[in-house]
Formats: structure tokens, C-alpha cells, sequence
């Protein structure tokens, strides 16, 4: 045996093992420096079928803040605690991603989300107080009293499952309890696989729930000088700026989470856009929400980065005269028909009588327009969605409560 | 040595045989490898179909030369198989590549995608009962074409302890093993290729050999044991989707071709003390 055969052999086994080590050091670190070995291979594996079976599933991984910050498929598709796992090709994982599973790593998220209305509230305005616990119940009531405490609203049963499946539910599911134990779904803000902050401050996302006759303010915004500037500079926006640093550099021009949520020039964020709302517009009659200072103050200090406080002081004090003139408008017409109640000329079920229509439009649909345009600077909404609206109202059901009377009176 | 028993002796007829149990041996494998995906594709039904009909076959073409006298059916028949064979191998190769690297171009695609380079197993088989048919069995050529192919066999081995372990990141440093394990197989098996050797060297292969097949039987136990532990909720699941049971027994595999290889180069090196089968070209006869 010659040396030289030897080491021949030796260096050509040496280049392998020496090449082999070279190219795996150059693999991602998202790929190689996993906790657990089901968590590497997840990293790949599950696009090798799924980019072929849901491709925009795996793009929009691929574009997500999660895929830059080396969070794959399974850390969110793990069985979070009360979750049951099922086998899925040599993975334990569960399907249905819930806030529990977002909670693993966005626990203070989840507990401001908790605190809002997003949460427990939302759900509770279609399926009452059923599908909670008691201590769900109390926990959100401390925050906003008679949100969970409360029946499914009537509309729900009047207009059939199948309204309720497909319409109601869509929205209000953001805060339907799971299976688990959560609340809620992060997903109808951030999307599922995109995960993204940057959908989350846009506000067609926002719009998506927040428009219509009864909450439009979506449409509101987009009347205002906030929403006609997004338009016109949305490009020139860094709406995917790091939460922990945006600023008016990013977001020269705010979008609702700019306002309600972000933590724009060092302001703390918040997942509770109660946090910094003073008032509870979308009520019959709009009240001081539990911590009104405090919430005004804050909403006053995301103002003032854009704002002179006397512009500030200025809009809230004309917006508050609306609310108050809005509820003096509302609570003269529900006296008008709580006295046609009392006097039994209408019936006890609701929505019954056209009455109860006009009524319910006036306040839900007019009222809250008109207070929302207030303060979102939606000038039209004041006026011609909103106090327009509830003169025509007013004098309708006052018409209405008249011929009532008289036709009561005319019975024998 | 009795007349009954001389097949014994025959390499030849020990490459048909080494082919067969390949053949034979590919079909459970293929079935397991392709129910990761359900069969979702119908052409990955096309392998699991010819390991089925193959071996049976390459056994006729067997039979027809030992038993029948009809070198002419075992040499058709076996080209048949064996083009056949490197068709599946090359046609498999294309559509595992296609599965994801073709669209994405990154070694990322290359690790994740459908092991792409197992389907060449075919391929290698296909070519060892061509060669068998048009090297003379006889001569110091024949030997050489066996080594050759198993030295790439081993380089798909070292391939495929790199992209298979590199799904797992390396997660257990004993992922390496095989690795280094089948480069050193490569090196070595090399070398007869390359430049004269004596008798020595090839024992000196032996023992890297069986060093091969220690490993080899080593993954299995490892990967056995992974898929006893697995977590999908029956032992067949965790065949399926866990650690590949079969693909270490590749080392032994390739073990036995070299060492077939290994003991007719021997009997080579027996009349000429140093030879390379690159070099030296002059067919010696070998009994």
C-alpha cells in the first residue's frame, strides 16, 4: 500500500466532508437554529407541500414580519394549552389558530385586546352572555359595564341564522370565546399568514367592520382631511414601521391605528383603542366611558403630535357639544315613544312596530354618525347622514306617536 | 468445489442476483417514500409499479441463462429491465427537482424538496445489469465499472445524509456520521479509479467498508427508534412521515457491490501486483 493512495483518499474524503460543513453553515438561520428538530423541519417542510396547494398561504408567510424574524409554521400551529393537537404528516399541530396561540409570544397584546371591546363585548352583542364564563363576564364588565351582562341582540333571532351566520358574526367573531379558553382572533386585524402590522394600520382593515349606516367610520374617515391626505400620500407612508418606534416621520398622516392603537413618538401602544376613547358614542344615549379623564387625556396626547392643543381643545369641545345635543335629540324622541310603550299603543316585543324602526335608525344609525363625524372630522356626517337625519326622524315619529294616539283614542 | 455450487463463484451471476434483491427491495421502499405524499401525482405510482414487475423479470432472464441455456432471453431481457430502470431513475430525478427546486433555484428548495437524488438508485441499478451485459465479466474492466458505480452510489449516500439530516438541521450530531462516513466511502473507493494499487489498499477499502456497513446499521437502529417514538398515532404513520427506515440499510448495500467489486479486483491483483483499472486495460481472465 502506497502512501499516496491514502492520501489521495483522504483528501478526497476530506473536500466532501469539508464542502458538506460549508454548505450547511450557510443555510438560513431561521432554518438551522431551531429549538427542536420538528421545528427545522417545519421550516421547509410544510412548503414543500403547501406551496403547491395553497401557494398564497406560503407567499404570504414568506412576505410576513414572522418569516423575517425566523417564526415558522409550526410555532403558531403548535397545540397551544387547551388546544387538542391532531397528526398531520409526522407534525403535532393544530389547525385552528386562535389568540392562544398568538398569546405564546404576544402576551401584553393579548391582555390589552382583552380589556377592549374587540374582545368579550363584540361577541356578546350577538350571542349574549351564554358562550362565556363568569370570569370572562366580569373580567370585561369591569371595563365596560352592560357589555357582557346583556342578551344577543334582537336583531339576531328577527332576522334569521342565516343573516346572523353571515353577516353579524363576520365582524363580531373578533371577540367570540374558543375552544381553549382565549378570546378572540388577532387574525381579523393582522390577517392569518401575513401577520402583518402594516394591514393592521391600514384602514381599509379597520373598514372592513367599521362602516355602514350604524358605524361608518370608515366612511367618515374617508371624508376627512385624515383620510383625503392617506390617499394622496399613502406611498410616501412607512406604514410597516417597528411599533416600538413609529413616529410622524413614518405616519406624517394618521390612519386609525395611528390614532386609536399606535404608540406613535414614544406614546405607549395599545391593543385597547378604549384606552383613548372618552366617550361611549355608540350608544342610545352617549355617556362618559369609566375612564373618561384618562382616555381623553391620552387621545389628546396622540393629537398634540400633529395638533396645537388649542386646535385639539377646540374640535373635542365642538364634538362634545354635538354628543350633548345629539343625546338632548335622542332622549326627547325615546320619551316619546317609552310613553307610547307605557300606555300599551305598542307592542312589548321588539322591533314590531314601524315605530320601533324609525326609533332605532334614529339613534343607531343618525345619532352615531352624527357623533362619530364630530370627532373624526367628517363634516357631511354631521350634518346630512346625521342631524339631517334625525330631524326627518323626529318629526316622523312624532307624527307617527300622534296618529297612534289618535287612532287609540278613536277605539272604542 | 462441486458443479452445483459454482454459481457461488460466478460475480456475474452475484451482480444479477445483487440487482434482484435492489429491485425487489425498492418497492417497499418507494411505497413508503411516495405515501408521505399520497401518491398525490399518478406518476409516482410509475416506480412502485416497475419495482413490482421488474425483479420478476431480471429473475427470468436468470433463470434463462442458468437454467435454460439462453444467453440470448438474459441478455435482451436484462437491457430491457435495465434501460427501463435508468428511464424510471432519470425520469424520477427530473420530477423530484420539479416538485420545488425547478421554481425556486436555493438550496433551501434543494433540502425541502422530494430527495432528488434517491430516484438515481434506479438509474444505478439499470446500469450495473447493462454493463453486466456489454463489460466482459472476465476481465479487469468489469470489476472497475462495479466499483465505480458504487462509489457514486456512495456519493448519493453522502448526498443524501447531507439533505436528509439537513432537514432536520443537524439537530443530533450524530446526523453527521454518515456523512463523513460515506465521504470517507468515496475517497477510498476512489482511489483504485485514479491510480495503481496494490492488494493492500483494497484491503485497506475492506476495512472503510465495513465501517461503511456498521454505520449503516447504526442509522437504521437510530431511525427505527425514532419513528418507535414518533408522533403520529400508529407505527405505519410514523414510518411514513418519520425518519426513513430503510435509507441507511443503503450503506450496507453498497457495502456488499463494493466488496463484489472489491474480491474479483482482488483476484485481479492476484496475477498482477499493482493495477488500476483507469491503467491497465489488458482484459485478464479470472477464474
Amino acid at each position: 500500500m502506497t502512501f499516496r493512495s491514502v492520501f489521495v483518499a483522504l483528501v478526497l474524503a476530506g473536500t466532501l466532508i469539508v464542502a458538506a460543513f460549508a454548505v450547511n453553515s450557510k443555510r438560513p438561520r431561521v432554518v438551522t437554529e431551531q429549538p427542536t428538530a420538528a421545528l427545522v423541519r417545519a421550516s421547509g417542510k410544510c412548503a414543500e407541500c403547501h406551496s403547491n396547494q395553497q401557494y398564497s398561504v406560503v407567499h404570504e408567510y414568506e412576505l410576513s414580519a414572522h418569516a423575517r424574524k425566523n417564526v415558522n409554521c409550526l410555532e403558531c400551529h403548535r397545540v397551544a394549552e387547551g388546544q387538542k393537537g391532531r397528526d398531520h404528516h409526522g407534525f403535532t399541530i393544530n389547525t385552528k389558530v386562535t389568540a392562544a396561540n398568538c398569546r405564546a409570544c404576544h402576551e401584553p397584546i393579548y391582555q390589552q385586546f382583552l380589556r377592549s371591546r374587540h374582545a368579550g363585548p363584540s361577541w356578546a352583542a350577538v350571542a349574549g352572555s351564554e358562550p362565556f364564563t363568569a370570569q370572562q363576564i366580569a373580567f370585561s364588565e369591569q371595563f365596560h359595564p352592560r357589555s357582557m351582562k346583556r342578551p344577543p341582540h334582537p336583531l339576531t333571532h328577527l332576522e334569521g341564522e342565516s343573516a346572523t351566520q353571515s353577516g353579524c358574526i363576520s365582524c363580531h367573531s373578533i371577540g367570540k370565546p374558543n375552544a381553549d379558553g382565549s378570546i378572540g382572533t388577532c387574525a381579523a386585524c393582522h390577517s392569518r399568514h401575513t401577520s402583518s402590522v402594516e394591514l393592521a394600520r391600514l384602514p381599509s382593515t379597520c373598514g372592513q367592520c367599521h362602516m355602514g349606516p350604524d358605524h361608518s367610520q370608515i366612511e367618515i374617515y374617508a371624508e376627512s382631511k385624515h383620510g383625503v391626505m392617506f390617499e394622496a400620500q399613502r406611498a410616501q407612508l412607512n406604514l410597516a414601521a417597528e411599533p416600538d418606534k413609529l413616529s410622524t416621520r413614518d405616519m406624517f398622516v394618521p390612519t386609525c391605528a395611528t390614532c386609536h392603537m399606535s404608540g406613535l413618538n414614544g406614546l405607549a401602544v395599545t391593543h385597547d383603542p378604549s384606552e383613548r376613547l372618552s366617550y361611549n358614542l355608540f350608544a342610545e344615549i352617549t355617556d362618559k366611558r369609566p375612564n373618561f379623564a384618562r382616555a381623553q387625556a391620552a387621545m389628546k396626547d396622540v393629537c398634540a403630535n400633529c395638533h396645537t392643543r388649542e386646535v385639539v381643545e377646540r374640535v373635542y369641545r365642538e364634538a362634545e357639544a354635538v354628543v350633548a345635543n345629539t343625546n338632548e335629540k335622542v332622549a326627547d324622541i325615546k320619551a316619546v315613544v317609552a310613553g307610547l310603550h307605557k300606555d300599551g299603543l305598542l307592542s312589548d316585543r321588539p322591533f314590531a312596530d314601524p315605530i320601533d324602526f324609525e326609533y332605532f335608525d334614529l339613534w343607531h344609525y343618525d345619532g352615531r354618525t352624527s357623533k362619530h363625524g364630530a370627532f373624526m372630522g367628517g363634516a357631511d356626517f354631521v350634518q346630512w347622514h346625521g342631524n339631517y337625519p334625525i330631524l326627518k326622524h323626529t318629526v316622523e315619529i312624532k307624527s307617527m306617536a300622534k296618529e297612534l294616539r289618535r287612532n287609540h283614542a278613536k277605539k272604542p | 468445489m462441486p458443479r452445483s455450487l459454482e454459481w457461488y463463484r460466478s460475480h456475474r451471476l452475484g451482480l444479477e442476483v445483487f440487482v434482484f434483491l435492489n429491485l425487489a427491495g425498492l418497492a417497499p421502499d418507494i411505497y413508503l417514500a411516495h405515501s408521505t405524499n399520497a401518491f398525490r401525482e399518478w406518476t409516482e405510482y410509475v416506480p412502485l409499479v416497475y419495482s413490482l414487475i421488474a425483479p420478476w423479470l431480471l429473475l427470468a432472464a436468470i433463470a434463462a441463462l442458468q437454467f435454460g441455456g439462453k444467453p440470448a432471453v438474459w441478455h435482451w431481457l436484462g437491457n430491457f429491465v435495465g434501460w427501463a430502470s435508468v428511464l424510471v431513475g432519470l425520469s424520477g430525478l427530473i420530477l423530484h427537482l420539479d416538485s420545488r427546486f425547478f421554481q425556486e433555484h436555493t438550496l433551501d428548495s434543494l433540502v425541502y424538496a422530494a430527495p432528488f437524488a434517491a430516484p438515481l438508485a434506479y438509474t444505478g441499478i439499470g446500469l450495473l445489469l447493462i454493463m453486466n451485459r456489454l463489460v466482459d465479466h472476465e476481465s479487469v474492466e468489469w470489476p472497475g465499472w462495479v466499483l465505480l458505480l458504487a462509489l457514486i452510489g456512495f456519493g448519493g449516500n453522502f448526498l443524501f445524509s447531507v439533505t436528509d439530516h439537513a432537514q432536520n438541521g443537524f439537530y443530533h450530531w450524530t446526523e453527521w456520521i454518515p456523512v463523513v462516513s460515506s465521504a470517507l466511502a468515496v475517497g477510498f473507493l476512489a482511489v483504485p479509479l485514479l491510480i495503481v494499487v496494490g492488494r493492500p489498499y483494497l484491503a485497506l477499502c475492506a476495512v472503510v467498508l465495513v465501517i461503511q456497513a456498521i454505520v449503516g446499521l447504526l442509522g437504521f437502529y437510530f431511525h427505527l427508534a425514532a419513528d418507535l417514538h414518533g408522533t403520529s398515532p400508529n407505527f405505519v404513520e410514523n414510518l411514513i412521515y418519520g425518519a426513513p427506515v430503510l435509507a441507511p440499510l443503503l450503506f450496507p448495500n453498497l457495502v456488499l457491490l463494493s466488496f463484489l467489486g472489491l474480491r474479483v479486483l482482488n483476484c485481479h491483483l492476484r496475477r498482477a501486483p499493482a493495477l488500476s483499472a483507469t491503467v491497465d486495460r489488458n482484459p485478464e481472465k479470472v477464474g
